[in-house]
């Protein structure tokens, strides 16, 4: 059964500039299920994070949230008011953030931060809340877990400032777990080691997880589904291993190609090499050209891609979708 | 510049208040400079038949001297139209010289730090360890009364607002990139300090620079009530309201014009440095 | 291959004061040796607290390294004359938002150094300005505009013309793609090795991410901790590494299309030691996996091993 079912979602931002409304995110459909992981790729302004406040009920009120469908374990999330928000965020879907230290307020030791959500959450006494903190803390390796209780987070690391906030995140069970580049900020080698509890925690709990990332790296190793958004569209979803190995949208095709390291139709790309790269930019939010969202930069680009908005289509055996017109018939990309 | 300048004004714009300060300065400008035109009187004919007139509105008025006439017979309105070319250019004044001794010292403590900076610093907690007011008087009491010493005592009172203001911004600003940049291609400290920093330290500057306006005003203002700024016959509000003391009980309109119109100035440059201020802080959050 | 710049046994030391307390010692950079070839690309790699952002600094001469000597072009450092220095090394900044000055338009930006360094006439500058320009591929009319007003790759190409307009013989590139949307990456680091050939340039690549170091690099120079571990060809130390740090950096970077839900050898336990309280012997014994007795009671020396260098006992 699925956790979370969203069906053209359309998010509008009032903009004090203009009277037109801009369009942040179009028709975004996309289902998930209980103990799953799903991967969101995307750049800067593919409303990658704007879809995820609204999933949290934390977009600004300049933001006008409309959908079809939009439910999370049963419940219609847009006809909740602020005090059942308040039930389900925190609750049952947490958020982790890129940058941990400012998540953090600075001026609070961990313990009191910590327990102020476990408290509020789960109605324990201090002293089972402490406890609670420290198992917390232990689950997600934090050594001596009971000293860093103390610690304020300018004392942590980035990796453990995030850390803690994957404990207070998962100190209430949430079912559904939102990452929104928790790695970002971090060394190779520690986001590996994040990367890994998260899929541990996942695992563990039974947790749905959303992973949000820019890196395809990242993604493809950890989630089974992946989803790929360009310009406030879902351009390409699908299996990871199916979708990287044969992408069908061309701008999911020429972010893999550009890789420094893919090996494009097994053609290992010598070093020193061009590599193949993707002209222009992402379009900014009042910019959006009509029809397909990627065809200024398209290289196989005609005129039916900018007349209307492109529909997704849909590949049933293997449930991948894409949008568009021409998708790219081969291309094998390792 | 042009585009922060049209970016500003289009934030300005939805500050009620700070629309309402621009208005009434634009207004006060206009009757400063159109004063010899719009004047109705001179200013300092005296009209001995014609000694403490009440306003042309309440009993006993002439309506040939619309806001009455003082202890002297001088047209009231008419001195307080020529008060306002005073008022404003002693704000102006006070601002410019503030403004650029107090950038200046403030960019060369916050870039050098070290001795200079403690120097420098320590030279504005001493001014800014007594009040203001006290201060001015002070140097006006060793350079000598007049408009132009209260203006120069009334500057170097508000120096330590700027210096504080700019070497705080210079000193996050020193660290960025685009400086270390600079100095790669060889540009000298002073480019860096005044092509460099300087212009991305704007936004805090104006906002304490209209509000500069206000307290210059005001100060010189107390200073003329005081007998130590502007002297007669020189028509000035804070001179006018002094001369006026006396009377305030037989001629109370003498005192409450000039104090309106300080305080309407005032106010509404304080209206525009806060709306400034909004404006300004977000842009500033953008773009560091 | 002729060296353009020569960096020996260079040391870098921050006294960190504290209240009531002896000054403590924060090594950034230890006993730093390397070459850089003409025309040749160098890529330095290690994870933040290494200390190659202090290398870039001590290099382009913001900070005086404690102890060491380079060579840039057969004259050591004090020896220059500030002028001869900044036209021959320039550098290119991580962070296109925060390394042009907001408040300047583009053309000033990239004709700057010409009006500080030499005597040209405006006219002359103008048209410099423009063909630089082109060449980075940045439009004619955009010279009018302000920093805010570029996209992160157009920012990134200004700072690149800009450091390319007095014609430096090495450039400092410091993580230049690393703030860039992914499909923007690509195309700034093709035009970095267009400009490479055009210009005859001598990179210092620094880099965390380990493919892109790959793809641009001649040699390799890795990192950890202010010293260096592994220093070689790009072939032996990618296909080949040898030091325990490096085989696990390259183990952590993420790579696509290759399935694994990662094995828990491959992730190196903790996290790296602060720089003010170094262990005594090697600083990656603590999380290594392959280490032994003697790892944690001496420094190992970078030895040539393997046809490249490397500091590792048990390598």
């Amino acid at each position: 059964m699925s956790l979370l079912i969203v069906e053209n979602l359309n998010i509008h931002f009032k903009s004090d500039r203009s009277k037109d409304h801009i369009h942040a995110v179009r028709d975004l459909s996309f289902s998930l299920k209980q103990g799953e992981m799903l991967g969101v790729v995307g750049e800067s302004g593919s409303g990658k994070s704007i879809t995820n406040l609204a999933l949290m009920g934390i977009l600004a009120d300049s933001a006008i949230v409309k959908a079809d469908v939009a439910k999370f374990n049963g419940v219609d999330l847009l006809s909740l008011k602020e005090k059942a928000w308040q039930k389900i965020r925190g609750q049952e879907i947490s958020m982790i953030f890129q940058d941990p230290m400012t998540a953090l307020n600075p001026f609070l030791s961990v313990q009191f931060q910590m327990i102020e959500t476990i408290q509020t959450h789960l109605g324990l006494s201090k002293k089972d809340a402490i406890d609670k903190a420290v198992e917390l803390l232990n689950l997600v390796g934090i050594p001596s877990p009971k000293d860093r209780l103390k610690a304020y987070p300018f004392e942590l690391s980035g990796g453990m400032a995030q850390r803690v906030m994957i404990a207070m995140a998962i100190s209430t069970n949430p079912k559904l777990l939102i990452a929104d580049e928790p790695t970002t900020a971090l060394d190779v080698t520690i986001q590996k080691q994040i990367l890994n509890l998260i899929k541990m925690l996942q695992e563990k709990n039974n947790m749905s997880v959303i992973l949000v990332t820019h890196d395809l790296g990242v993604v493809s190793e950890y989630s089974e589904r992946l989803q790929v958004m360009y310009a406030g569209e879902i351009i390409e979803s699908g299996k990871t291993t199916d979708l990287i190995t044969h992408p069908r949208h061309p701008y999911t095709h020429a972010l893999l190609a550009s890789r420094p390291g893919a090996l494009v139709d097994n053609l290992k790309r010598m070093p020193k090499t061009p590599l193949p790269s993707i002209s222009g930019i992402v379009p900014a939010f009042h910019q959006r050209p009509i029809g397909c969202q990627f065809n200024p930069r398209c290289e196989f680009v005609m005129t039916e891609c900018q007349r209307s908005p492109i529909a997704i289509e849909v590949m049933e055996p293997k449930h991948r979708e894409f949008r568009c017109i021409h998708p790219i018939q081969s291309g094998v990309i390792q | 510049m042009k585009q922060f300048l049209k970016d500003l004004f289009f934030e300005l714009k939805k500050n009620r208040g700070a629309m309402i300060g621009i208005v009434i300065i634009l207004f006060s400008l206009l009757v400063a400079i159109s004063a010899p035109v719009i004047a109705p009187h001179n200013p300092f004919l005296v009209n001995s038949d014609s000694l403490r007139l009440p306003p042309s509105f309440s009993a006993g008025g002439s309506k040939d001297f619309l806001f009455g006439t003082d202890d002297l017979g001088r047209d009231i309105l008419s001195r307080l139209i020529y008060g306002s070319q005073v008022s404003l250019s002693v704000g102006f004044a006070v601002v410019v010289l503030s403004l650029i001794t107090g950038t200046f010292l403030g960019i060369i403590a916050g870039f050098y730090g070290g001795f200079l900076d403690k120097s420098i610093m320590r030279l504005t907690d001493l001014i800014m360890s007594l009040p203001s007011i006290l201060f001015a008087i002070v140097i006006v009491a060793v350079l000598g009364p007049g408009i132009v010493n209260a203006i120069v005592a009334v500057s170097i009172v508000a120096i330590p607002n700027f210096v504080r203001i700019i070497r705080a911004q210079v000193m996050v600003e020193k660290n960025r990139q685009y400086v270390s940049a600079a100095k790669l291609f060889g540009a000298s400290n002073f480019r860096i300090m005044f092509i460099e920093i300087l212009p991305n330290c704007m936004a805090p500057l104006i906002v304490q620079a209209s509000l500069g306006f206000s307290d210059g005003i005001l100060n010189v203002a107390a200073l003329g009530f005081l007998g130590l700024g502007a002297q007669a016959p020189m028509s000035e509000w804070g001179t006018m309201l002094s001369d006026a003391r006396s009377y305030i009980e037989s001629s109370p309109w003498m005192v409450t014009l000039p104090g309106l119109c300080i305080l309407v100035v005032v106010l509404s440059f304080n209206l525009l440095g806060d709306g400034l201020r909004d404006a300004l802080d977000p842009r500033l959050k953008k773009q560091n | 291959m002729s060296s353009i710049l020569e960096v020996q046994s260079i040391n870098k030391i921050f006294p960190i004061k504290k209240m009531f307390k002896k000054p403590l010692d924060l090594k950034a950079l230890s006993d730093i040796n390397f070459t850089l070839g003409t025309n040749e690309t160098l890529g330095i790699v290690g994870e933040s607290g290494c200390g190659k952002s202090t290398l870039a600094k001590v290099l382009t001469k913001l900070e005086a390294p404690t102890s060491g000597s380079i060579e840039l072009l057969k004259i050591k450092y004090p020896d220059y004359n500030p002028k001869d220095f900044h036209s021959h090394i320039q550098m290119v900044f991580q962070d296109p938002y925060q390394s042009l000055n907001p408040r300047k338009k583009a053309f000033d930006i990239i004709a700057d150094p010409l009006r500080i360094n030499t005597d040209k006439s405006e006219a002359e500058i103008k048209e410099l300005v423009f063909v630089m320009m082109k060449r980075v591929g940045l439009r004619e009319e955009f010279a009018l505009r302000y920093p805010h007003h570029f996209s992160g790759g157009q920012r990134q190409r200004l700072g690149i013309a800009r450091a390319l307009m007095l014609r430096p013989k090495v450039l400092i590139l410091d993580e230049p793609v690393s703030a860039l949307d992914v499909s923007i990456q690509a195309q700034v680091l093709n035009l970095l090795l267009e400009l490479q050939q055009d210009f005859s340039l001598s990179y210092l690549f620094i880099s965390h991410d380990l493919s892109v170091v790959q793809h641009i690099s001649d040699r390799i120079l890795v990192m950890y901790l202010g010293r260096v571990v592994e220093y070689g060809s790009r072939d032996e130390i990618f296909n080949n590494p040898k030091h325990p740090y490096t085989q696990i950096l390259l183990d952590s970077a993420p790579k696509i299309g290759f399935k694994s839900i990662a094995t828990k050898n491959d992730v190196a336990p903790g996290e790296a030691p602060s720089a003010l309280y170094l262990p005594k012997g090697c600083a990656f014994a603590p999380r290594c996996p392959k280490k032994t007795d003697h790892c944690v009671k001496s420094i190992p020396p970078l030895e040539d091993k393997y046809n490249r260098m490397v500091a590792c006992l048990n390598a």
